[in-house]
């Protein structure tokens, strides 16, 4: 008998750790108007990307929930290097928070999973009109909204006014008189001889991962190719492994082969002097500025052909099924769209304010102001990354194509390989059907 | 009553681990051989469907999974032979009664507690071609002709995962065949050297046989660790340049879970599963002939 129990005992024990995931209980009505039951404590998780981000977002949650008593947010940092996977794997076990920072281009996916809540019903009219265009197009899948940015990004070529000036190098006024891609060559080699040894700064640190897709694919888009056809987003054949597209990777490459691309391993070549020209986004101009002051200037991606063309999107919040409250959660999201927080996000990481209030409120983005060439750019050349749940297999295709043409591989069959990928991922998936 | 008591008892004791190794082994992997022979992906509202063999026909369509597989043998046919000749090289030098060995053999073994990630994050700088401690003292030494580019090129890069993996793993084989030596009766050698026996006869026919048992885990354990290779070349490489560093696991994990194709994942693992089994197979067979 003993025996029998100390089996029951074992088996109680072990039970509950076999066991696992389990409840499923999924929010898909969107807002009431109200928090009801008292207060709520809801979980929000948080890419932990910059220290100034952090602080800010740890500052901002704090405030939120010192300033009224129905809902209490509860912080949750996660790296940033693989934040997607780990957002990837939460869903497929269940294990969502309620609230949810994710990378812009991601939402169409999480969406299509029904990962995401609609906040049609909980986003009044007045802030909806208030956001940049940009925030809202990509927040919108299906003709639903399901995410909402409190900065948007840019992305440039930062540098610096007294160098340029003394190699005779043209300063651009904005995205329309762009260095061409020969012009952006030849300054280059100017710079070189001029004692730059390694003059360009692509960030290659970051390693293979969005920033691939985010830092250059604009110059794909620029050349007038792009990433997947976007009329119906069934197919990367003939626009991907274009003409435009090998011609303007090819450029790319050799700009590894004329030996102008400093690897970066410590992320100070600019700062540190070695490099001329930093090609990266917004997030290291406080940085920059600090070291370089008013020398510092942003300019736009060079031209291919079609026109600068340059990044946009990028980190959003947004509400998952999972959450116990969604009026509660947006609770949270709505205070940090007010203009005060908004700024106080931006002025952290140099982002673009996503509302267009916020923006005329900060000096640093109005005309003539040092980052006012991002909000240019958000309005005439940003493209947005491509607007289907197929985007997670098209960054991750482009992502390696890139890898293997700045290694010095065939460009026209790396994007081969990518464009094969992508089309039998679309496949599988029966053509990503949007359902109702 | 007897005869019960002592069938239930070890079942009883044992009945923990076999729990544990139906849910986390035995259940996951069947899983896995059912999941290769449909659409299954990691987040899809797609009904699942049966697809037959197209996961594998992809596999072995892939020419990247040939790159993988060839370089999972080339690893394991040249970190195990290395490896181990050094870990016995190193237990023997650290086994010597001298003064501060201590301070050696922790030495030797430091790179083995420390965690992998934060290794190959180091040794990613230590290769810089430009910047690193590496190519700095190639440079001092050979005055600037020897200027490999490591990690960049598809010649090397390979080859400096190698080497930074053996620098890792070589002080575990290291301690456990010290520990071997040390169980070595003292007068074996002795009666060696009776006999005149020189210091390599020693070596050759009194020490490698004793540690036959040591060296035998340690070459079965290399290799099954040779074949899961994969943080230090996914912190330093990502599989990159070309693909010049590109293992099944590190494939595994890009096809299941960033491209989030959970079934061609599988099809990778039983795959990968079948290759380790028939090789740990065939060891154990060449072991038992020798024993014989």
């Amino acid at each position: 008998m003993r025996r029998w129990a100390l089996l029951v005992v074992l088996v109680a024990l072990l039970g509950p750790a076999c066991g696992g995931g389990g409840g499923t209980t999924t929010s898909t009505g969107g807002c009431t108007g109200k928090v009801a039951g008292g207060p709520v404590t809801v979980k929000a998780w948080f890419h932990s990307g910059q220290g100034s981000e952090r602080t800010t977002i740890t500052s901002q949650v704090a405030a939120f929930n010192a300033s009224q008593n129905d809902v209490k947010v509860e912080l949750v940092l996660l790296p940033e290097g693989n934040y997607n996977d780990q957002v990837k794997a939460a869903a497929a076990s269940g294990g969502l928070p309620d609230i949810l920072d994710f990378d812009g281009p991601f939402l169409y996916n999480y969406a299509w999973n029904r990962n995401l809540v609609a906040l049609d019903s909980c986003i009044s009219p007045a802030l909806k009109a208030n956001l940049l265009a940009s925030i809202v197009k990509q927040g919108t899948y299906a003709a639903h909204f399901y995410g909402v940015g409190t900065f948007d990004s840019g992305l440039g070529l930062y540098t610096r006014k007294s160098v340029l000036a003394k190699n005779g190098i043209r300063i651009p006024s904005g995205p329309q008189d762009a260095w061409t891609a020969d012009e952006f060559n030849q300054a280059l080699k100017t710079l070189q001889g001029a004692g730059f040894n390694k003059p360009l700064d692509l960030k290659i640190n970051y390693g293979q991962g969005e920033w691939y897709t985010y830092g250059f694919s604009p110059i794909i888009q620029s050349a007038g190719a792009d990433l997947i056809d976007r009329h119906n987003y069934q197919s990367a054949n003939g626009v991907l492994n274009s003409s435009a597209a090998v011609q303007s990777l090819t450029a790319f490459q050799s700009w590894f082969k004329q030996g102008f691309v400093n690897f970066n391993v410590d992320d100070t070549a600019f700062l540190k002097g070695q490099s001329a020209i930093s090609w990266v986004g917004h997030w290291v101009f406080a940085d920059y500025r600090k070291a370089f002051g008013d020398d510092l200037v942003i300019l736009p991606l060079p031209n291919f052909g079609k026109g600068s063309k340059t990044g946009m999107g990028s980190w959003q919040w947004g509400i998952t099924s999972k959450t116990k409250s969604v009026d509660a959660a947006w609770a949270f999201i709505n205070y940090l769209l007010k203009d005060q927080q908004v700024l106080q996000m931006t002025g952290a990481n140099g982002a673009v304010p996503a509302t267009k209030s916020a923006s005329a409120a900060s000096t640093q983005f109005a005309p003539g102001g040092p980052e006012n060439i991002f909000v240019q750019q958000l309005e005439s050349s940003a493209v947005p990354r491509p607007q289907t749940p197929a985007y997670p297999t098209i960054t991750l295709s482009f992502q390696k194509a890139i890898n293997d043409v700045l290694n010095g591989g065939d460009v026209k069959a790396a994007l081969d390989k990518a464009v094969k990928d992508i089309d039998t991922d679309i496949k599988d998936n029966d053509g990503y059907p949007v359902k109702t | 009553m007897r005869v019960g008591q002592d069938s239930v008892v070890p079942w009883l004791f044992s009945l923990p681990a076999i729990l544990m190794l139906l849910a986390f082994l035995v259940t996951p992997f069947v899983l896995a051989v059912i999941f290769s022979f449909t659409n299954l992906r990691l987040l899809s509202p797609i009904p699942l469907r049966f697809v037959g063999l197209q996961n594998y026909v992809r596999v072995f369509q892939d020419p990247i999974f040939y790159r993988a597989l060839g370089n999972n043998l080339l690893f394991v046919v040249i970190v195990v032979p290395v490896q181990t000749a050094l870990a016995l090289a190193l237990a023997v030098l650290v086994n010597q009664k001298l003064r501060g060995v201590r301070a050696f053999r922790t030495i030797y073994f430091a790179p083995v507690v420390t965690v992998m990630a934060v290794a190959a994050t180091v040794w990613r700088l230590l290769y810089d071609p430009d910047a690193g401690f590496i190519n700095g003292l190639l440079g001092a030494v050979s005055g600037g002709a020897v200027h490999p580019n490591w990690l960049r090129s598809t010649g090397t890069a390979f080859l400096a995962i190698i080497i930074m993996s053996i620098w890792q793993g070589v002080g575990f084989q290291m301690v456990i065949l010290l520990a071997g030596l040390q169980d070595i009766p003292h007068d074996h050698y002795e009666a060696a050297i009776v006999d005149g026996a020189s210091a390599w006869q020693q070596f050759r026919f009194v020490t490698i046989p004793q540690l036959r048992n040591q060296l035998l885990f340690v070459v079965t354990i290399t290799t099954i660790l040779a074949f899961r290779l994969f943080d230090q070349v996914y912190v330093m490489t990502s599989g990159g340049p070309l693909d010049s560093t590109q293992t099944m696991m590190l494939m595994l994990v890009d096809v299941g879970f960033g491209r989030q194709r959970i079934a061609q994942g599988s099809a990778i693992a039983v795959i990968f599963f079948l290759i380790v089994l028939s090789i740990s197979v065939a060891q154990r067979r060449l072991i038992r002939e020798e024993a014989t």
